[in-house]
């Protein structure tokens, strides 16, 4: 049904938890519980090792890219409850800040869409969601979410940048006054939609209710087109949602069940025009 | 010796049975050690000595050892260890360096027995044969390991590490007369018990203090040794240097390590800093444990596991003052929790997963696939032109088709590359975009584009017209109407597009209405399929009416046909953008063949009525609107337009908006138009397409859009005598207070164009500066830089 292409022998001494393109589909990092990171150059078919970056203590979940418009920007997160943003500086990859204000596990790493600055949302197993901005001169701010989600969070992803309101008289230069949201899914079986206020705060917006065990992958869909919002969930129980809000001003979101798979879906991950949604479940079959 | 009679260690008849449960002590723990019954388990510390009887549902206190009045130093323990083949025989390490041993079976309430005060310091250890009933071992901190003969007063021999305090001594199971013994400074020492002048083998195991160290139960060549560098080794103790079989990565110093019984690669580990935790590795899979027991509080000080020969019950205390018993099927399993697949769709609609190579685990079902190396995998899918939008139905979402070699995105680079936006009359430029479309196999979209030309380029052509054929149609009101049916009858039956020629051409109650448009599609592209019909129907329609009268008619008809013609194009237009090769013949017959048929008969069946209504509006319209600007339609390929937008086609919605400019601009709200301006614009870079982005962003007519070419270019000026970047001002040096824009040349202020030398920042007038530099390459200003211009 679907053809192997290309497959990289990336010499992962264990198992491998995630692997992202970059923004212009040429580089693919993985990461493994052997507790690096790797960057492949993948363009034109090849595969060479860029970077082997080693800096976390436990496995390592996930790995994000930067907009290309802030460098070469790779966050990490790992078992040893930190968070890792590498930076290419003249060719190597180094670490350049450390994040370590959670008290557990860190699942999920997700940047902000790059209209917002510098912003990496942290998900994390004590429960708490913390959001790192970079506030120039290799300074981050953290702003944390407690009891995000009972007993852990497992998934963070940002809304695509949508301005509210019309941008017509926006004196040009000056930065839109963008509403930031993101949605988290977590082992409360619950998708939450945070929503940041206009004193800086994040506020819970939203409680998804639908699936019935621990939900593992969120993603909000590519704001392509009209902006109708849309998610989908994947969670323990086998099942996928979508989930969209029509009406922006009531913001009602309804869910429609995709598919019951009997086993654990891993991960939703959406084309980059919004209309293919790839879906990983455990039984090794690639929807 | 009755007692040595029982001495086997096979599990009793009766498996254990029991629960997750802990009972709370009176102080911190430091040590414990279960009796051979494995039904009591003795817990020992600074202010602590008892001995506890594990229960199905609880732990009971049975026995405190802490008698007299005044508590001696003697009972503050350090460690703790129960005799495995006497059931009351016991032995503790002493803080002050004291080894005491206890005998059970002693009628008064003070069960100590024997006291060794050899040591100088804390001893650290303290083991029993495994096999002899009266020799013990004690290692200490004052650097020397003792061995003891329970029937003697003191020690029967002494060993001297030669090296820094001892931290844990173990009796091999292998050889009686072996023993290994770990040292703060990172050695391990191999001893035979009858020669203590000198060890057998020493090797460094660990950066740092080596803790603990257990003998496999089975494999008894191996030793695993745990340190402070976070490691735990598994050494090969049999060959003739020791040889490193396994490394467990853990988080924190390992404290103390125990292998489980009858799992040959799982071992137990506890750390004495930081982590809290029990974690049970299996050390073929180093860097993820397979088990975590999590319910300490506080740094746990001792682990053991109840049975030699049951792996599921362990037993620990901790510096939380309590003892647990942990259940292995209660154990969070971080082997389980993690993400065994990663996936991400790439730019080119590639998709990357990594998946475990097997998915199948080994017999136990908890051990891991051995030595499992996974990589990811690279996919590339190609969407079945069936599948509805979205793959909403489950059945749609599992059908693919193997399309090695194309990605199913290049239709979107090919397309952006070659659509012309402007520069061209309306006309052509729909005719080149409607070309290229079909070129790249979009047949839906070149149809779009061709409509499109027919709405916006011919009424000039022929408004006289118009009334003309209105009036003949209003004459003939049943043929919009049948058309309308035609059509919906057409959308049920149809899967393809080639069908719906093929059904015009076979249905003969067909109008002109509808040939006149389908026409111009078939003629141009459609050879493959009925091509021949097609033209056939025309002649139909050609002998109904005057040559000319038709010929003037077609666009007109296409009028009153295009919102019939374009809503059924809504109804799957998917399928053709995705396509990413033409659909040839069979491709269509072979799809109509698969079940998914149905699912997009489904689809269309859902759609038809608003075809219907709509045509039925249009028609309304067509009678009684005699004249039809383009305008009519505007809302209408407003409608088009946000449909393809919603399917992810923004590349057409920004395409159409730019080249029709003004005529459907002002139907569409600003801010849907930025937003589709921005997501094109977005994905053309993504895709490396900067011209065309840059073309995009020029064409743009909305005012965020444009500003964005000027967003990220900046203008760095010296001034020309300090040389130093000018900061507010262009003109005007804020350091040298001097006017920077002089001419070199006349020395006079540049007004207009300026042009200077960014290595010395010296410049002045164009044509003075392009004169100079005929005659000379040096700065005019004498500086005696070479100046450079582009």
């Amino acid at each position: 049904m679907v053809s192997v292409i290309n497959t990289v022998d990336t010499s992962h001494e264990d198992m491998i938890h995630d692997a992202q393109m970059d923004y212009y589909g040429t580089r693919l990092a993985t990461c493994s519980s052997d507790r690096s990171v790797k960057i492949f150059d993948v363009r034109n078919g090849g595969q060479i090792l860029i970077a082997d970056l080693r800096g976390h203590e436990g496995p390592v979940w996930q790995v994000a890219w930067a907009h290309p418009m802030y460098g070469n920007i790779l966050a990490s997160c790992s078992y040893d409850r930190k968070v890792i943003i590498w930076k290419e500086e003249n060719g190597t990859w180094e670490k350049t800040h450390e994040h370590t204000g959670h008290d557990s596990s860190v699942n999920s790493v997700c940047w902000a869409p790059h209209d917002y600055g510098l912003i990496l949302a942290c998900g994390s197993s004590d429960g708490a969601i913390s959001l790192l901005t970079y506030t120039g001169e290799g300074q981050w701010d953290v702003k944390k979410i407690n009891n995000a989600h009972t007993i852990g969070c497992n998934a963070v992803s940002w809304a695509p940048a949508v301005v509210p309101g019309s941008l017509i008289d926006q004196p040009s230069g000056q930065k839109p006054n963008y509403i930031k949201k993101f949605a988290s899914g977590g082992c409360d079986n619950l998708i939450k939609l945070w929503k940041e206020e206009e004193d800086g705060q994040w506020k819970e917006e939203q409680k998804l209710e639908a699936h019935s065990d621990w939900v593992r992958d969120v993603a909000w869909a590519p704001s392509i087109g009209l902006p109708t919002s849309t998610i989908a969930s994947c969670s323990q129980d086998g099942r996928v949602f979508v989930w969209t809000c029509d009406d922006a001003s009531s913001n009602t979101w309804s869910p429609k069940l995709l598919h019951k798979f009997n086993d654990v879906v891993w991960h939703v991950s959406w084309s980059i025009t919004a209309n293919i949604l790839a879906v990983s479940e455990s039984q090794q079959n690639e929807q | 010796m009755e007692k040595m009679s029982r001495v086997t260690t096979a599990l009793s008849s009766s498996a254990l049975t029991g629960h997750t449960m802990h009972c709370h002590l009176d102080a911190p723990a430091n040590a414990i050690s279960v009796c051979r019954d494995a039904a009591q388990v003795v817990v020992a510390g600074r202010s602590i000595f008892k001995i506890y009887a594990i229960e199905e549902e609880q732990f009971v206190e049975k026995l405190n050892l802490r008698v007299g009045r005044k508590p001696s130093l003697n009972l503050s323990c350090a460690d703790v260890v129960w005799h495995q083949m006497d059931e009351n025989l016991l032995a503790t390490a002493a803080t002050n360096g004291v080894v005491v041993t206890w005998n059970l079976g002693r009628p008064s309430r003070n069960k100590q027995d024997q006291l060794f005060t050899e040591h100088k310091r804390t001893v650290n250890k303290v083991c029993f044969h495994p096999s002899e009933a009266h020799v013990l071992l004690s290692g200490s901190q004052d650097g020397f390991m003792k061995c003891f003969d329970l029937r003697r007063k003191d020690s029967v021999s002494t060993f001297s590490g030669q090296s820094e305090s001892v931290r844990d001594v173990q009796f091999s199971i292998r050889d009686y007369f072996t023993f290994a013994s770990t040292f703060e400074n990172g050695n391990v020492q191999l001893w035979d018990i009858r020669r203590p002048d000198r060890c057998e083998r020493m090797f460094t195991a660990h950066n740092g203090p080596v803790f603990c160290c257990d003998w496999h139960p089975e494999d008894r060549g191996w030793l695993a040794t745990g340190g402070r560098d976070k490691m735990v080794k598994v050494w090969d103790m049999t060959t003739q240097r020791a040889k490193e079989v396994h490394c467990v990565q853990t988080i924190a110093s390992v404290a103390r390590v125990k292998w489980r019984p009858e799992c040959r690669h799982h071992l137990a580990t506890c750390s004495m800093m930081v982590d809290h935790n029990i974690y049970v590795w299996d050390v073929r899979r180093p860097f993820v444990p397979a088990a975590m027991f999590e319910e300490h509080r506080d740094v746990t000080t001792g682990i053991a596991w109840r049975h030699p020969h049951d792996p599921s019950f362990l037993l620990s205390g901790s510096k939380d003052s309590t003892l647990c018993q942990h259940l292995f099927r209660d154990a969070s399993q971080p082997v389980e929790r993690a993400n065994p697949e990663g996936l991400c769709y790439g730019l080119f609609g590639d998709l990357a997963f990594a998946a475990k190579e097997s998915l199948v685990a080994a017999e136990s079902g908890r051990k891991p696939y051995a030595g499992d190396r996974r990589h990811p995998i690279f996919f590339k899918r190609k969407l079945d032109p069936a599948e509805p939008f979205a793959g909403l139905a489950s059945s749609a979402l599992s059908v693919f088709e193997m399309e090695p070699g194309s990605g199913s995105m290049s239709w979107f680079v090919d397309t952006a590359e070659r659509y012309a936006l402007a520069g061209r009359p309306l006309a052509e430029l729909c005719d080149h975009n409607s070309k290229v479309a079909r070129e790249l196999g979009r047949n839906q979209v070149a149809q779009t584009w061709t409509m499109l030309r027919i709405i916006y380029c011919s009424p000039g052509l022929v408004p006289t017209t118009n009334l003309n054929h209105s009036v003949g149609k209003g004459s003939s009101c049943g043929l919009p109407l049948m058309n309308s049916f035609n059509l919906k009858d057409m959308a049920q039956g149809l899967g393809s597009e080639t069908r719906l020629d093929r059904s015009k051409g076979d249905t003969r109650s067909d109008t002109v209405l509808l040939d006149s448009s389908a026409t111009l599609i078939t003629n141009e592209d459609n050879e493959e399929t009925e091509g021949s019909d097609v033209p056939a129907d025309y002649l139909l329609g050609d002998a109904e009416g005057e040559d000319d009268e038709l010929y003037l008619l077609d666009p007109d008809h296409a009028h009153t046909e295009e919102p019939e013609y374009v809503l059924p194009q809504e109804a799957f237009p998917l399928r053709h953008e995705i396509v990413d090769t033409p659909p040839g013949p069979e491709n269509l017959q072979d799809k109509a063949d698969s079940p998914h048929v149905s699912g997009s008969e489904a689809d269309v069946a859902s759609l038809a009525p608003m075809d219907s209504s709509f045509s039925l509006v249009s028609v309304s319209h067509a009678l009684y609107d005699s004249r039809l600007p383009p305008d009519f339609f505007s809302a209408l390929v407003c409608d088009m337009l946000r449909f393809y937008a919603e399917q992810g086609d923004v590349q057409m919605a920004v395409s159409v908006l730019i080249v029709l400019g003004e005529r459907v601009r002002k139907d569409i709200d600003e801010q849907t138009q930025e937003h589709w301006y921005a997501s094109y614009i977005d994905l053309l870079q993504r895709f490396c397409l900067w011209n065309v982005s840059n073309q995009v962003v020029k064409l743009s007519t909305s005012r965020a859009i444009s500003c964005l070419n000027q967003a990220s270019t900046t203008l760095h000026v010296n001034c020309s005598h300090c040389k130093r970047p000018m900061s507010s001002r262009g003109w005007v040096c804020d350091r040298c207070h001097r006017c920077a824009s002089m001419c070199a040349v006349c020395h006079h202020v540049v007004k207009g164009l300026f042009v200077w030398c960014q290595g010395c920042s010296h410049g002045g007038h164009l044509q003075h500066i392009m004169k100079w530099l005929e005659g000379s390459s040096h700065c005019p200003a004498g500086c005696g830089h070479l100046c450079e211009y582009s």
